[in-house]
C-alpha cells in the first residue's frame, strides 16, 4: 500500500491531505500557554536535572548538560522570556527539547512536551502583540490547529542573536570531571519513543498499539544507535525517515510472490479439515502477490478440494492490476511456474488459478460481507489502521473465522493478552494465531 | 448577395420521408418513454415523414395499429415496456398483417431479444442511444 | 465490489454522456462509501437482478437535471416535467445498459430493472445492500454539473 494512491482512492481522507502538511512543529506548552518550534529545528528530547551550574551567565542559563559527551547550554525558556517561574523541586526531571540552531546545540526547559503537530504554512498567521507574553521579534507566526492556538518560536531569531555573547557564556571548555554522568532515565526513553509513535503515525500512518509495540521499541534503540553512530538525526523527520524506520517492519515476501517451501509449509501445516470449500480472506491484498502465493500452495497441498480467496484492497489503482498481474521471468520461483502461462505483458497465473481468487475493491473498515472462513491473511496492514479500528477488526475477524480457523498476522505483529480467543501457533516463521475451538 | 433560392437547385433530394408519389411515409412510434418518443419524432419529421400516432405500451400499440390499418406504413418499437413488452406486441402485430414493417429500438444488453424480434418479423433494430444518421439509415433499409 | 464490475460503469458513464451531451466530460476519483447517501435532489435507480444483484444510482441536483435534459432534447426545458423525468431516466438506462452489456461480454449475468426516478429536497438514499457491500462512487464532471453514479452490486452466493 502506498500513501499516495491510498489518497486517491479516499477522497474525504484527501480534502484534508489537500491542505498539505508542509511544517511540522513540536508542540509544548509554558505558563499555560501552547507553543511550536519548528521540527527541523529539534534534535531530541529527553528529560533530566541536576544540570551543571556556570558563574556568571544570565540567570536564564541553568546549567550546562552533557549529551553524549557533547557540552550544551540548557536555557530556562520561562526566564529568559520572564515569565513567572514556580519554584520546582531539583530533585524533579525538567522536560528539555534539544534544539540544533545554526552549528550550535542547546536545551530548553519547558513545562510539558506534547505532540507533533503538521500544518500547512499558508496557515501561518503572522505574529500579534496581542499575543503578548513573548516579545514578537522571537515569534514567526501563530497558528490554530484543532482549536488550540500555537505560538511559533522563531528558535533562529531567539538564539543567533546574541550568539557572542552566549559563547562567552557557554563554557564550551567546562572540565568533564565536573559534569555529572548524564541522567537518562527510564522516562526520557517514553518520551523519545513518544515521539516516534508520533511521528510514524504522522508520516507513514502507522498507528503504534500493543500490536506493533514490541517491534517499535526494539527498532526504536537500534535506530537511535544506528543514526547517533552516523551522525544523523535520531528523530523522525519526513516520509522517507519513516519509510527506512519501517523498512525492517514488513514480512517476509512482502509484495512479491512467496518463498514456494515456506508457503508450502504454512498450508500443509494448517488443518483445514477433509472436505468442503476452503475459504479465504485476504484484506489489504495490494497488487495481489499474496493472494496468488496462497493460491498456489492450496493447490499444490490440497489439489482435490475447491477452494476461494476473497481478496481485497482500498488502493484501486493496485486491486484494479491484480486480476491481471504479470511478472517478469525472473520474479517466478521454478515452483509457480506450471501454474502460470507467459503472456505479452509477462507470467500470468493461469484462468484456472485467477477464478479462484476475487480481486475487490474494498475498504476493510466498511461492512466486511465474508463469514465462516477457515484462514485470514492479514499481515501488515492493521499496524497501518488506527488502534480502536485494529481491536474492532480483531474482534470481527474472530466472529467471522470458523472455530478453529486461522489468522495470520505480519512477522512483527502479535495479539495483545485481551484476545484470549485465540492461540499462537508456533513454528511456521510467521506470526499464526487459531482460533480456540 | 444571392440567396439560394434564386438559383433553382437541380440536384434537390427527395427526402427519404416522402413516397415516390409525394406523399410521407406514416409511423407509428412505440415507447414508454416521452423522450425517446420525442427524439424519434424529431428525426423522423425532419426528413419528411409524419408520426401518424404514438403509443406507450404494447397492448395501445396494438390496439393502434388495427385501428389505422392500412394506413401505417412503419412502427417502431421499443422492447422494454409496460403491459406489453414489443416483443410480443411485435408478434400480435405480424400475426394481423404479416407485411408490418417494425423496425425494433433496443436498450444495449438485449441481443437476445433483439435476435428473436428479428426471426419474428422484424426488420431491423436500432441500438440506443438514438442518433439522426442511425436511426434514418435503419428505418430507410426498413422501407426497402 | 468486484473489481472487473467497476471499469464497465466508469466507462459506459463517460461514453454515455459524452455522446449524448456532445462535450467533453471529465471523470472524477472514484472511492469507496459506506455511510447513507445523501440524494442531491434528483435521482435515478436501476436495479440489477441475476448472478449479481444490486442497483446503480444516478445522482445530481434538479438544475444539472434540467440542463442535462435541456441539451438531450435540444430545446430549453424550464420545468421538470414528464419529458425531463423521462429524459434523466433514459440517460440512467444508457448508461446501465452499456456498462451490463459490458459485464456481459465478460460472462457475468444479470438483468437490469426499469429505472425508478425520485426527485425532492433533502433525501437520504438507503438500502439494505449497504449491510453486505459498500458502494463505488463514480463522480463525472459535465459543464452542466456534477453527475455522480453510486455503484451497489455483489455476488448472490458468495460462499
Amino acid at each position: 500500500m502506498t500513501t499516495e494512491t491510498q489518497i486517491e482512492t479516499q477522497p474525504e481522507k484527501a480534502t484534508i491531505i489537500v491542505k498539505r502538511i508542509d511544517f511540522k512543529m513540536i508542540t509544548f506548552t509554558l505558563a499555560g500557554k501552547d507553543y511550536g518550534v519548528d521540527i527541523m529545528r529539534v534534535k531530541e528530547i529527553r528529560k533530566a536535572n541536576q544540570f551543571t551550574h556556570v558563574p556568571n551567565t544570565p540567570i536564564f542559563v541553568r546549567g550546562v548538560d552533557n549529551l553524549r559527551g557533547e557540552i550544551i547550554p540548557i536555557i530556562d525558556l520561562r526566564m529568559m522570556f520572564n515569565l513567572p517561574a514556580e519554584r520546582r523541586d531539583e530533585t524533579e526531571l525538567e522536560n528539555i527539547i534539544i534544539l540544533r540552531v545554526g552549528e550550535i546545540v542547546l536545551g530548553i526547559i519547558v513545562d510539558t512536551i506534547e505532540k507533533v503537530v503538521g500544518i500547512s504554512k499558508d496557515t501561518i498567521q503572522p505574529p500579534h502583540p496581542i499575543f503578548g507574553d513573548i516579545n514578537v521579534k522571537y515569534i514567526s507566526g501563530v497558528v490554530e490547529n484543532e482549536g488550540r492556538l500555537y505560538i511559533i518560536l522563531d528558535v533562529d531569531r531567539i538564539f543567533t542573536q546574541n550568539k557572542e555573547e552566549r559563547a562567552a557564556q557557554a563554557p564550551q571548555t567546562a572540565p568533564l570531571a565536573e559534569i555529572p554522568a548524564p541522567s537518562i532515565p527510564e522516562a526520557a526513553e517514553e518520551l523519545n519513543l513518544r515521539f516516534f509513535i508520533e511521528t510514524l503515525a504522522t508520516f507513514a500512518g502507522f498507528h503504534v498499539s500493543p500490536l506493533n509495540q514490541d517491534w517499535v521499541r526494539n527498532r526504536a534503540s537500534e535506530w537511535e544507535e544506528k543514526r547517533r553512530s552516523a551522525h544523523q538525526e535520531v528523530q523522525i523527520t519526513s516520509e522517507a525517515d519513516a519509510r527506512e524506520f519501517l523498512s525492517s517492519f514488513y514480512s517476509p515476501d512482502t509484495d512479491r510472490l512467496w518463498d514456494p517451501t515456506s508457503a508450502k509449509n504454512l498450508v500443509s501445516g494448517l488443518d483445514l479439515g477433509q472436505q468442503g470449500q476452503i475459504l479465504v480472506w485476504n484484506p489489504g491484498s495490494g497488487r495481489g502477490t499474496e493472494a496468488y502465493s496462497l493460491a498456489a500452495a492450496l493447490k499444490w497441498v490440497h489439489p482435490a478440494r475447491p477452494y476461494k480467496i476473497w481478496a481485497n484492497d482500498k488502493d484501486l489503482l493496485n486491486i484494479s492490476s491484480a486480476p491481471s498481474l504479470s511478472f517478469a521471468r525472473d520474479q517466478v520461483p521454478e515452483e509457480y511456474l506450471p501454474l502460470m502461462t507467459e503472456t505479452k505483458t509477462g507470467w500470468q497465473f493461469t484462468g484456472e488459478v485467477k477464478s479462484h481468487i476475487l480481486f475487490e475493491f474494498h475498504d476493510i473498515l466498511h461492512l466486511n460481507p465474508y463469514d465462516n472462513l477457515q484462514l485470514i491473511v492479514v499481515r501488515d496492514v492493521l499496524s497501518f489502521l488506527d488502534v480502536n479500528d485494529q481491536n474492532r477488526l480483531i474482534e470481527e475477524f474472530y466472529d467471522k473465522l470458523r472455530p478453529g480457523g486461522y489468522l495470520l498476522l505480519g512477522k512483527n505483529e502479535k495479539l495483545g493478552h485481551d484476545f484470549t480467543g485465540f492461540r499462537e501457533v508456533e513454528g511456521f516463521n510467521q506470526r499464526l494465531y487459531r482460533k480456540k475451538e | 448577395m444571392k440567396t439560394k433560392s434564386d438559383f433553382p437547385n437541380l440536384n434537390e433530394r427527395k427526402p427519404d420521408g416522402v413516397k415516390d408519389d409525394g406523399t410521407p411515409y406514416r409511423v407509428l412510434v412505440v415507447d414508454d418513454s416521452v423522450f425517446v418518443t420525442k427524439q424519434i419524432t424529431q428525426i423522423l419529421a425532419s426528413e419528411g415523414f409524419e408520426v401518424v400516432a404514438t403509443a406507450a405500451d404494447g397492448e395501445e400499440a396494438l390496439n393502434t395499429y388495427k385501428d389505422k390499418y392500412p394506413n401505417i406504413d412503419l412502427v417502431t418499437m421499443d422492447i422494454t415496456m409496460p403491459k406489453m413488452d414489443g416483443v410480443t406486441c411485435l408478434e400480435k402485430i405480424m400475426e394481423f398483417d404479416k407485411n408490418a414493417k417494425v423496425v425494433m429500438i433496443s436498450a444495449l444488453g438485449k441481443q437476445e431479444l433483439v435476435k428473436r424480434s428479428l426471426l419474428l418479423g422484424a426488420k431491423n433494430y436500432i441500438v440506443k442511444p438514438l442518433d439522426r444518421k442511425k436511426v434514418l439509415e435503419r428505418v430507410v433499409t426498413s422501407l426497402e | 465490489m468486484r473489481v472487473e464490475y467497476i471499469n464497465p460503469f466508469v466507462e459506459a458513464a463517460y461514453n454515455i454522456l459524452r455522446e449524448v451531451l456532445s462535450e467533453e466530460v471529465k471523470r472524477g476519483i472514484l472511492y469507496l462509501k459506506s455511510s447513507t447517501n445523501p440524494v442531491k435532489g434528483v435521482a435515478a435507480i436501476v436495479g440489477l437482478a441475476g448472478e449479481v444483484e444490486g442497483r446503480v444510482l444516478f445522482d445530481m441536483t434538479k438544475s444539472t437535471a434540467l440542463k442535462i435534459a435541456s441539451k438531450m432534447n435540444d430545446e430549453d426545458l424550464l420545468d421538470w416535467d414528464d419529458l425531463a423525468r423521462a429524459t434523466i431516466t433514459e440517460l440512467a438506462n444508457l448508461i446501465t445498459a452499456q456498462a451490463v452489456t459490458k459485464l456481459h461480454d465478460l460472462g457475468f449475468r444479470f438483468d437490469l430493472t426499469p429505472p425508478a426516478l425520485i426527485t425532492g429536497e433533502n433525501m437520504e438514499m438507503y438500502d439494505d445492500y449497504k449491510d453486505e457491500t459498500e458502494t463505488l462512487i463514480v463522480p463525472m464532471e459535465t459543464s452542466f454539473g456534477p453527475v455522480e453514479i453510486n455503484v451497489a452490486i455483489r455476488e448472490r452466493n458468495r460462499n
